[in-house]
């Protein structure tokens, strides 16, 4: 699958922008709110796309954003904007994902930017997201426009929202436009505030060159291609640049700006634009996202301020469910590692799964959208094991160390204290669910802090609660205790000592280390029995009787028994039809080879992940 | 002059009184139309005629009415169609001639013209004695006259009989089995087929099946024990996965199939393994009918030559489907692949008692019958891993 098609329209590029007729924003807002749908239509507004090209949700091309929709990745694009003042704009529009999971992705985005346009629902209000954009956007030191999404619908309260927003954020919104993103109203409000809003870029286009790499990713005709913002300078094709964290040089074989439907080349890149450069470059190391292009010949003396590195917060192991792919899955890892610079992932080598990865994602969703990455394109069959979280250990010699896979869980004898992350989670939610909410943060350890109203109608709690705690489904709970009303916002706040114990599981008396993974020791029993009871459900029935058995530190505390196969015979094979015994037969031996063995026991790739979905 | 190879020949004969409910067999239920009947009775003449011409050396040991219901058919029309064949293949005067029957649909005139054309088998759908049984299980005919048409095919001097039975019933327990065997045993049958029901997607039964309080795995597993033991008490042997016979009177047409001999299928649906070649005729009488009388459309859903290996994996498959089992010197002379990969396999196997040797072969047991989709996967994996023995010096 290609990202950006290689097919683009070709383009009359003039010469560059002047700084004060250009402006960069992006769009924020909570997931659902309607980001993408806003980019839409402006893409048409400005006729950047024509109406007979148009497709809902343009700037999700990527098979999985589409049907899933939700943005996943960020997306630039150039717009082209005559105003109501009879002058003509470049706007660069960078779209960004909503949810918690992807912030990383959002704050980067936002470097490239000097304003914010903040979408909140009309009926909805205020989110968790959207407070959480919203400072990040502040943070970047952006100026945000709150747009007010969807007045078109019935429960619309648009008055309500901006006072909200005001009261809430803290930002002037009494005169934010009030729009209808699906319905195409009152769009051209959204373009004269971005221009009249927004401050134009600065930047000396004569200085040496200075472009923040905010994303790039692999093509394997071009390969890396680079998205960056100019800060200083110029780029042109033929001239050599150097990245200054890896200090490579490439000619610049190709530069310009993009396009909702693929790359329009330009002549140059100037200071202030935003847009992608191509230099052959094959070493994928050698583009690190938030590092500084500058000129090889006149390089300028400092890298501009990068990106503080985003910590995974989620851990698993991937294994290639044939063994022999380990190699396909590394190259894999690497180039969809350019274009998520969010997920990292260390060499990790499993007795019962032999070599793989572990990765670290920011949660569950993005570990989920990596994993189904990895499979569509890169056409990768995979086995992922329980997530866990980063556990830190003070051991009885006096060493500290970080866990981040229960393989390395040390010897309880050797554990002076354990400590798993805290973080601090905000919800959102009507006021009458508060009790539904105040259960559910109970039952996962979580200790309340306070609550504030928003307005009449909705209520903030804070809470800290383990991280280990929120990360499998919580949010699904959440939602299903709020009618999914409640909304959901965290971040990590430390470390704190906690009871912890490894639990193993065992298939047959032996072993398999990948089943294992660490938990609150007071849930251990509970969880050890649940989870034979779903490893039952999970491995089909074999030629022999399988114990099942859950233990902690040699000790069993819970078995159960997959029974043996009974039956499994073709009792008919009717006037010689053997072309349909063997039929049912490959049929059956492909389902097996999506299964792992231990020692006698075959085991379906599933039943890794089913461990984690425990009902309650 | 060559040595004669031996042949077997399937006729699939499409026709039914109605269709029963857990049937998927391509047969049509209902009224046999005479213009559809002669136009399938030509296009059998001219498919005979177009590959006896390509069989000159062989002979025929056996040909296999099936169905669909054969004596629904007629005894006229099944007549005409073996004459036919025998006018187009050299048909050994010793050949086991077989034809399906439902006890419905024979009579003392049908069994004596049959007998008299040379027909020497009859293999008769009884399925149950239980008459409630037999009606939810859309079969047209009672138990009385299942009894009646085994006593007047005696009579007829069919000395070869086959009763076909099956378990696995809706709210059959074991017990209940075990009475229906020994009272279908009482009839003397030379040949048993038992059949656990296998409820096939595209049938009645499918759509009610959740409501139809089928016996467990379990249960189909342990009447299917107990038929194994107690007709092996009643003299007999198990020589097939589903069939069972007295000495002497193994179905030679069947055999075929596991053995990997050579067979040649006419009619919609039936199969062929043939000059090295497996193939399968559509599924579709007027299809059929059309292509041979018009030539115009191919009567071939699918055409597979067999290659070495493959026919290794089949030997695996279809030989432990029976009590001949695999031998090691066999194997590897005949496929020139080693045997120890499978041994390997095999023995753990052994020790759990799912096979057993007796002398040179190794044959499962009807445990191992039970799982013997298994068996067969694990020593088919085995094989494709290993290196054929040529290649190896």
């Amino acid at each position: 699958m290609r990202l950006w098609p290689q097919a683009a329209p070709r383009i009359e590029v003039d010469q560059l922008t002047d700084l004060n007729h250009i402006r960069n924003f992006s769009i924020v807002a909570h997931i659902d709110h309607g980001k993408s749908t806003l980019a839409d239509r402006l893409l048409e507004e400005t006729n950047t796309v024509d109406k007979r090209e148009m497709e809902e949700q343009i700037l999700d091309n990527m098979e999985l954003e589409r049907e899933r929709g939700i943005t996943i990745k960020a997306r630039a694009v150039k717009l082209n904007y005559r105003a109501d003042n009879g002058e003509d704009y470049v706007l660069n529009l960078i779209d960004t994902p909503g949810h918690v999971d992807f912030n990383y992705e959002v704050s980067r985005s936002l470097t490239a930017c000097e304003g914010a346009v903040l979408v909140v629902d009309a009926s909805q209000g205020i989110e968790a997201q959207t407070l959480a954009n919203t400072y990040l956007a502040i943070d970047a030191g952006l100026e945000v426009l709150p747009v007010v999404n969807k007045i078109d619908l019935p429960a619309a309260r648009p008055q309500e929202v901006k006072q909200e927003i005001e009261d809430v954020i803290g930002i002037p919104a009494l005169d934010a436009p009030e729009i209808s993103a699906k319905n195409g109203i009152n769009i051209h409000a959204v373009l004269e505030m971005v221009v009249r809003d927004v401050p134009p870029p600065t930047g000396d286009r004569e200085a040496p060159l200075q472009a923040l790499i905010f994303d790039s990713q692999y093509d394997s005709y071009r390969g890396v291609v680079v998205y960056l913002r100019v800060m200083n300078g110029t780029i042109r094709p033929g001239m050599d640049v150097k990245m200054m964290a890896s200090g490579a040089v490439y000619k610049v074989v190709e530069c310009g700006y993009l396009h909702p439907k693929g790359m329009v080349p330009a002549d140059a890149l100037g200071a202030g634009e935003v847009g992608y450069l191509t230099a052959s470059i094959k070493t994928i190391s050698d583009t690190r996202v938030g590092d500084t292009v500058t000129g090889a010949e006149r390089p300028a003396s400092a890298p501009l301020p990068g990106y503080k590195t985003c910590q995974p917060m989620v851990f698993s192991g991937v294994y290639p469910a044939d063994g022999s792919k380990y190699g396909d899955l590394r190259d894999a890892l690497e180039k969809l590692k350019l274009n998520d610079a969010s997920m990292s992932y260390t060499q990790e080598n499993s007795i019962a799964l032999g070599f793989g990865f572990r990765c670290g994602f920011l949660g569950l969703l993005h570990m989920e959208i990596i994993m189904e990455r990895l499979e569509r394109e890169f056409n990768l069959d995979l086995i992922t094991t329980a997530p866990n979280v980063v556990y830190e250990i003070d051991k009885t010699d006096g060493s500290h160390i970080q866990v981040y896979t229960p393989l390395n869980y040390p010897d309880p004898m050797e554990i002076a204290q354990a400590y798993e992350p805290y973080v601090k989670a905000s919800i959102i939610a009507p006021p009458e669910y508060v009790g539904n909410i105040m259960e559910l943060c109970q039952f996962r350890r979580g200790e309340f802090k306070d609550m504030v109203y928003l307005d009449q109608s909705r209520v903030e709690l804070h809470y800290e609660i383990p991280l280990n705690e929120i990360i499998y489904d919580f949010f699904d709970a959440l939602k299903s205790r709020t009618r999914g009303y409640g909304s959901l916002d965290y971040e990590l706040i430390g470390y704190r000592p906690s009871k912890l114990v490894k639990l193993d599981i065992l298939l047959n008396g032996e072993l398999v280390d990948a089943l294992s993974f660490i938990l609150f020791a007071d849930e251990a029993y509970a969880r050890a029995r649940k989870i034979c009871e779903k490893l039952k459900e999970n491995i089909p029935r074999q030629m022999f009787e399988i114990p099942v058995q859950a233990a902690i530190g040699g000790k069993i505390i819970a078995r159960e028994t997959i029974k043996a196969l009974r039956k499994d015979v073709l009792a008919k094979c009717y006037g010689g039809d053997i072309t349909r015994k063997k039929k049912l037969l490959e049929k059956q031996k492909e389902g097996k080879k999506r299964m792992r063995t231990f020692g006698t026991v075959s085991v379906p790739s599933e039943a890794f992940m089913a461990v984690l979905k425990m009902d309650e | 002059m060559n040595e004669l190879k031996p042949l077997g020949i399937y006729i699939h004969i499409p026709f039914c009184r109605s269709k029963c409910q857990y049937c998927d067999f391509y047969s049509i239920g209902g009224s046999r139309d005479k213009r559809l009947v002669d136009n399938y009775m030509q296009a059998l003449a001219l498919h005979f005629k177009e590959t006896g011409a390509r069989c000159t050396d062989y002979v025929v040991d056996s040909v296999y009415f099936g169905g669909g219901t054969p004596s629904f058919f007629g005894a006229d029309n099944l007549r005409r169609i073996f004459a036919e064949v025998q006018h187009r293949f050299r048909v050994d005067k010793d050949a086991e001639v077989t034809f399906e029957a439902n006890p419905d649909s024979v009579s003392e005139p049908l069994l004596k013209k049959l007998r008299g054309e040379g027909f020497n088998r009859m293999s008769l759908g009884v399925q149950n004695d239980n008459d409630d049984m037999l009606k939810k299980l859309g079969r047209p005919h009672s138990f009385a006259q299942a009894v009646h048409a085994m006593q007047m095919a005696r009579a007829c001097g069919f000395d070869n009989i086959n009763l076909d039975l099956m378990y696995g019933l809706p709210n059959q327990t074991p017990v209940q089995w075990e009475l229906t065997l020994r009272n279908v045993l009482r009839l003397q049958p030379d040949h048993m087929s038992c059949y656990g029901l296998k409820v096939e997607e595209n049938t009645p039964l499918w759509q009610y099946k959740d409501a139809a309080n089928l016996p467990s795995d379990e249960v189909q597993a342990e009447m299917y024990l107990r038929t194994v033991k107690l007709l092996a008490e009643a003299g007999f042997a198990q020589y097939e996965v589903s069939n069972f016979a007295r000495p002497g009177y193994e179905c030679r047409h069947n055999l075929k199939y596991w053995l990997g001999d050579e067979y040649i299928g006419f009619g919609p649906a039936a199969a062929s393994d043939f000059a090295g070649k497996r193939y399968t005729n559509r599924p579709d009488i007027q299809n059929y009918i059309r292509g041979l009388l018009k030539q115009d459309v191919p009567i071939l859903s699918e055409c597979d030559t067999i290659p070495p290996r493959e026919r290794a994996g089949e030997y695996v498959m279809l030989r432990l489907r029976t009590t001949h089992g695999i031998a090691a010197e066999e194997y590897e002379k005949n496929y020139l692949m080693p045997f120890q990969p499978l041994l390997d396999v095999i023995l753990p196997l052994a020790e759990r008692g799912l096979l057993k040797q007796e002398k040179d072969r190794w044959v499962l047991t009807p445990t191992g019958f039970l799982v013997s989709n298994q068996i067969i996967l694990r020593l088919q994996e085995a094989q494709e891993a290993s290196e054929p023995l040529a290649k190896k010096r």
